[in-house]
């Protein structure tokens, strides 16, 4: 690792204003789960951390049954876990924060975090920039290694997958994500938050080098029924697959409007407005789940090495719809 | 009484409260940090290198090979592997230059200053295309070693069978990762050189430091530390970097710490081998096996390193458990352009074990019968013949284990149960999730040589000893290793019992060159049965000077050592620690050391590659049960029972212990591990991306140990560490064949491999 100074500010406009101008320059510290690692191998090396932890505005969770949630970006996977209301209102997002890594990550890893954490492309991972390129700048993932890469989204320059666990639930429950900059306060809607870089300078979401997010808000979600379903090879310490999330608001057994999303299968988490033009107006059923898995990977295209990921992908949506619909518990 | 019972190890406490010192742990006065910059090219040569003239090189110490005062190579089997690079790279991340630096900031900034370009040349980096000769890295063939195996006539076999079977299996790469990694401290002298760091063999590096610096036995000096697991993975590597890190001490005459960051260790340390083995048997319609051929390629990447000593494992264990009188086994290692491969538990056994399982499954298969039932008839029990010609003549343990681990699973009712309900679990759809899954169980029958091959432990002549301390207690002298795998309690106990003491009374020196005889390496499941043997024969030679010493002393002819006490009859007439002290001040030091010496029934012919391959073999049952999603495949192994016969067990809870470990081991090795290579590079090299079962992954385990006495090892006991390996990946590819209908011929058995076998099944049934 390389040495860096630390800054520990204790208020977002401090915080934003020792933050650089260019990427290169500082790196925001919050669980630090994914950032010392990235450190220790060298992928960053930032010249200055900011501990945003002691900036208490943005933590906590609050809201109502009618306003729906506000949960700051420094609360923790735990804290989320741990909240009374999740379980009850917010099944999908409970089941994708259960899937994440480890207890000792679950402690330490915050909501923001999981949301700006970096792809886990092995090629990225092992120093070859971004996307994945030789010194020469010639594309290393089309002909290399690419059974974990994209199926969908995938005809630019970024092949990696979207690595959070949280943002499908998040994006299919339709949040908003608020960020804090230089230029001051704006906010998104999460689906638009998260962007496919063109260049491996880019990164993989809309923030400045100066911006912090601080928290993100959830609409309020009580009479919706929703799952997350994850695919995963191992039981612990290790990223999904695919998972599917799924906002179903139904009448009887009728779907009146669906949101999906599914992740790990496309540079940015994947809204799969086919697949919830394929429920809507069903009733739910194995068939009628199994056409919708079928809609979200119509368009999916295999590279050269990932061809199952289709099918885990289908099989994900198909799940979540009938876990949502059976009330969420598996 | 010591032996056979689960006392307190004696390393546990220092291990549990953080006291335990690893190398990583140690800082000396004055000392530096080293680091090894790696070629990344798989294969050419340096164009040149070139240094920063704006970085401040006085900081830094760098050495090249020109700076080994002896030959540059590593001492191994054959010395064709450079300590460091001089003009040809054979290998991504061969080491090239040495750097040290007084902080590691400074070390990193220095490596980004050093720029080498290369020539490269085209690579080979797969089993094909070193045997289809394309480019010729190694001899004239890329071929490092053959063996042959034959016995009766295999073309007369094959016209006396009723079907022939063939069947190919592929097995990949698979990383040790022991939690420490790879780490060494040098430390410079006038004339001399003492390494301390993590290692499971002193006197390979001992080996390896003299001659690179031309000192003598006594001039350099090898300690163990406290390590961090080994599993094969420090018995040659610790060399390379124990010398890496002796030239720069040697150079900056300043001790030396080099360390590895886990990325660099998996990148650039030896794996297991990764292989194609190909059977073709010929059976008779009853299941009787009447003539096997086997061909088995390994690759040993780019230099030779162990390669010849895993393949002879390989070969020899090729066919498994299983008597046959007409066999040709042919076995290859070949060169690639990829790190060397080397030990790792099991030593080309776990390789050749999936393969004859499944080739066992496969028969059974075509046959329509029972695999349980195509093993039993086949399987050797004492008294048979292995394929080199060895006559069983004691402890074999094959058909107690096979009935245990069958009995105990239910492995019959559970089969039928199994097969029975798939029909009517496909079209169920009264659960969702559930409806999709599938079970089956399936088992695999093994055998691990313990000890050296063939005449190894004969030309070994491991030595250990015995010494009195003052205070009249004994201490053990053996190079043996304690690698987490029980050592230091095993040895205490075979002397607290041989000498009737008290376990606690017992003390183990450390591993250091300069106290500790040879006992050779802690490798082959050869710590318990061959060096616990020359221990306890050290122990009774104590005794017996002991003995004769208080009989003089008492006048008393028939004195007996019992509990801690020297008895006449009934009477005590002194206690040992007593008598231990008395003899010590009045004769100086009391020091007996035992050489190994093979059973006088054990014969092995190196030219034929014939005879008693092992003095004994421990034995194994598995059985595997598993759930397969049948729409994302993925497989949960649910459960897996397993018996082995290790003989004695010295302690049962340290030995089962090693059967869960290694079992678990072999669980990633057949579900979860895979290296990921690219143009030769390792692009998996994180704890991250290389995937290995965690607690959670462990499947509910029942482990049996069957206990069929050696009578040579000490107190009956055989080997353990190794065994347990070579069960796993094939009872769960057994069990997967079972629920899917699947063939898997090659692991791990990822959800990709998986879905394709299943899609290749559904296709097959459809024409």
């Amino acid at each position: 690792m390389n040495a860096f100074e630390y800054a520990s500010p204790t208020t977002k406009e401090q915080a934003v204003k020792l933050l650089g101008n260019s990427w290169t320059e500082a790196e925001v510290l919050a669980g630090g789960t994914d950032l010392l690692s990235l450190m220790k191998d060298h992928i960053v090396e930032p010249k200055r951390l900011v501990n945003i932890k002691s900036i208490k505005e943005l933590g906590g969770i609050a809201g109502t049954a009618k306003s729906g949630l506000r949960i700051g970006a420094l609360v923790t996977i735990q804290e989320l876990l741990d909240h009374p209301r999740m379980r009850k209102e917010y099944a999908a997002l409970v089941q994708a924060a259960e899937g994440i890594s480890s207890p000792q990550i679950r402690n330490m890893g915050t909501i923001g975090g999981d949301l700006c954490q970096r792809p886990r492309c092995w090629y990225y991972r092992a120093g070859f920039g971004l996307l994945g390129t030789q010194e020469s700048g010639e594309p290393l993932v089309p002909n290399g290694d690419n059974r974990y890469h994209a199926i969908l989204g995938n005809s630019g320059a970024a092949l990696f997958v979207n690595p959070s666990s949280l943002a499908p639930a998040l994006i299919a429950m339709n949040a908003r994500v608020k960020i804090y900059g230089a230029k001051g306060q704006r906010e998104v809607a999460l689906e638009k938050f998260f962007t496919a870089p063109t260049t491996g300078s880019q990164r993989e979401y809309d923030l400045q080098p100066n911006e912090l997010v601080t928290e993100i808000i959830v609409p309020p979600l009580a009479r919706a029924k929703s799952a997350t379903y994850e695919v995963r090879q191992k039981e612990a310490l290790d990223w999904p697959l695919t998972t599917a999330s799924v906002v179903l608001t139904m009448t009887g057994n009728t779907v009146k409007a669906a949101r999906i999303v599914l992740g790990h299968v496309a540079p940015t988490p994947w809204r799969s407005t086919e697949a919830e033009a394929a429920i809507v107006g069903k009733a739910v059923s194995e068939a009628t789940a199994e056409a919708a898995g079928k809609a979200a990977v119509e368009k999916a295209k295999a590279l050269s090495k990932n061809g199952y990921k289709i099918q885990l992908a289908k099989v994900a949506v198909k799940r979540a719809i009938l876990l949502a619909a059976k009330g969420g518990t598996r | 009484m010591a032996v056979g019972k689960n006392i307190l190890r004696k390393d546990g406490y220092e291990k549990l409260t953080g006291a335990a010192r690893y190398v990583d742990d140690v800082t000396l006065e004055g000392m530096l940090y080293g680091k090894t910059i790696r070629s990344r090219i798989a294969r050419g040569r340096i164009k040149s290198i070139a240094y920063d003239a704006a970085f401040d090189w006085s900081q830094i110490v760098i050495a090249d090979y020109r700076d080994i005062p002896g030959k540059n190579y590593v001492a191994l089997i054959e010395d064709d592997q450079p300590l460091l690079a001089e003009n040809e790279i054979r290998h991504y991340a061969e080491p090239i230059l040495l750097i040290a630096a007084a902080n590691k900031d400074l070390l990193e900034a220095a490596a980004h200053h050093i720029h080498i370009e290369y020539e490269q040349w085209s690579p080979v980096l797969s089993i094909e295309d070193a045997l289809a000769c394309r480019e010729i890295i190694y001899g004239t063939d890329n071929i490092f070693k053959r063996f042959l195996i034959g016995r009766g006539d295999v073309e007369e076999g094959f016209a006396q069978a009723e079907r022939i079977i063939e069947g190919e299996y592929r097995v990949p790469h698979q990383e040790q990762l022991y939690i420490e990694p790879q780490g060494m401290i040098a430390i410079p002298g006038n004339e001399a050189m003492t390494l301390m760091g993590s290692m499971q063999c002193p006197y390979y590096i001992h080996k390896a430091i003299k001659q690179l610096f031309h000192l003598n036995d006594e001039q350099v000096v090898v300690i163990q530390m406290t390590t961090g697991g080994g599993f094969g993975g420090k018995e040659e590597y610790p060399s390379v970097i124990a010398a890496h890190a002796a030239l720069l001490a040697h150079k900056a005459q300043r001790p030396v710490k080099l360390i590895y960051d886990r990325a660099e260790d998996i990148a650039a340390t030896p794996k297991r081998h990764p292989g194609v083995i190909r059977h073709r048997t010929g059976v008779r319609r009853d299941g009787r096996m009447v003539a096997s051929e086997i061909d088995l390629v390994f690759d040993g990447g780019a230099y030779v390193t162990l390669t010849p000593v895993v393949l002879s494992r390989g070969v020899i264990h090729a066919l498994g458990p299983y008597a046959c009188d007409n066999v040709r086994i042919q076995a290859r290692a070949i060169a690639t352009n990829t790190p060397p491969n080397g030990a790792f538990r099991g030593f080309g056994a776990p390789q050749v074990a999936f393969a004859y399982e499944m080739q066992m499954e496969k028969i059974a298969a075509e046959l329509g019968m029972d695999s349980l039932e195509l093993r039993r008839i086949n399987m050797l029990r004492e008294g048979d013949t292995t394929a080199t010609g060895q006559t069983l003549i004691w402890s074999v343990g094959s058909e107690e284990v096979l009935n245990e681990a069958v009995e105990r699973a239910n492995y019959q009712a559970q089969r039928l149960a199994f097969s029975q309900s798939h029909s009517s679990i496909q079209t169920s759809t009264t659960n969702h999730v559930e409806a999709h899954k599938r079970r089956g169980i399936g088992l695999s029958f093994f055998l691990h040589g313990a000890g050296f091959t063939g005449s190894g432990e004969a030309k070994m002549k491991a030595q250990a000893g015995i010494e009195i301390m003052a205070n009249g207690h004994p201490r053990v002298l053996s190079g043996s290793t304690e690698i987490g795998q029980g050592t230091r309690t095993i040895f205490s106990q075979i002397v607290a019992e041989e000498l009737s003491l008290d376990f606690s009374a017992v003390e183990i020196e450390e591993p250091d060159t300069s106290r500790v005889p040879d006992s050779g390496p802690t490798v082959a499941s050869r710590t318990c049965m061959v060096v616990g043997r020359v221990v306890q024969m050290a122990a009774r030679e104590v005794k017996a000077k002991l003995l004769h010493f208080v009989a003089e002393r008492f006048a008393a002819p028939e004195v007996e050592l019992r509990e801690g006490k020297f008895m006449v009859a009934e009477k005590a007439l002194a206690d040992f620690q007593e008598m231990a002290c008395e003899y010590v001040n009045l004769f100086g030091e009391l020091r007996c050391f035992a050489h190994y010496a093979s059973p006088p029934e054990i014969e092995w012919n190196e030219e034929t590659y014939s005879g008693d391959a092992y003095p004994v073999y421990s034995w194994g049952a598995e059985v595997a049960e598993v759930e397969v999603d049948m729409d994302t495949y993925e497989v949960t192994v649910v459960r897996l029972t397993t018996a082995q016969d290790i003989g004695r067990a010295i302690h049962p809870l340290l030995a089962a212990g090693q059967i869960e470990g290694g079992t678990l081991q072999a669980v990633g090795y057949g579900l979860l591990e895979e290296l990921v290579w690219d143009q030769g590079r390792i692009i998996n090299n994180r704890l991250t991306n290389y995937i290995i079962p965690t607690a959670l992954d462990a499947p509910d385990m029942e482990t049996i140990i069957v206990e069929k006495a050696y009578p040579h090892g000490p107190f009956g006991a055989k080997g353990v560490g190794e065994l347990p390996i070579n069960g796993a990946a094939p009872a769960i590819a057994a069990a997967v064949f079972q629920a899917t209908g699947a063939f898997l011929s090659e692991i791990p058995i990822t959800p990709e491999r998986l879905q394709a076998a299943i899609e290749k099944v559904t296709t097959d049934e459809h024409r």
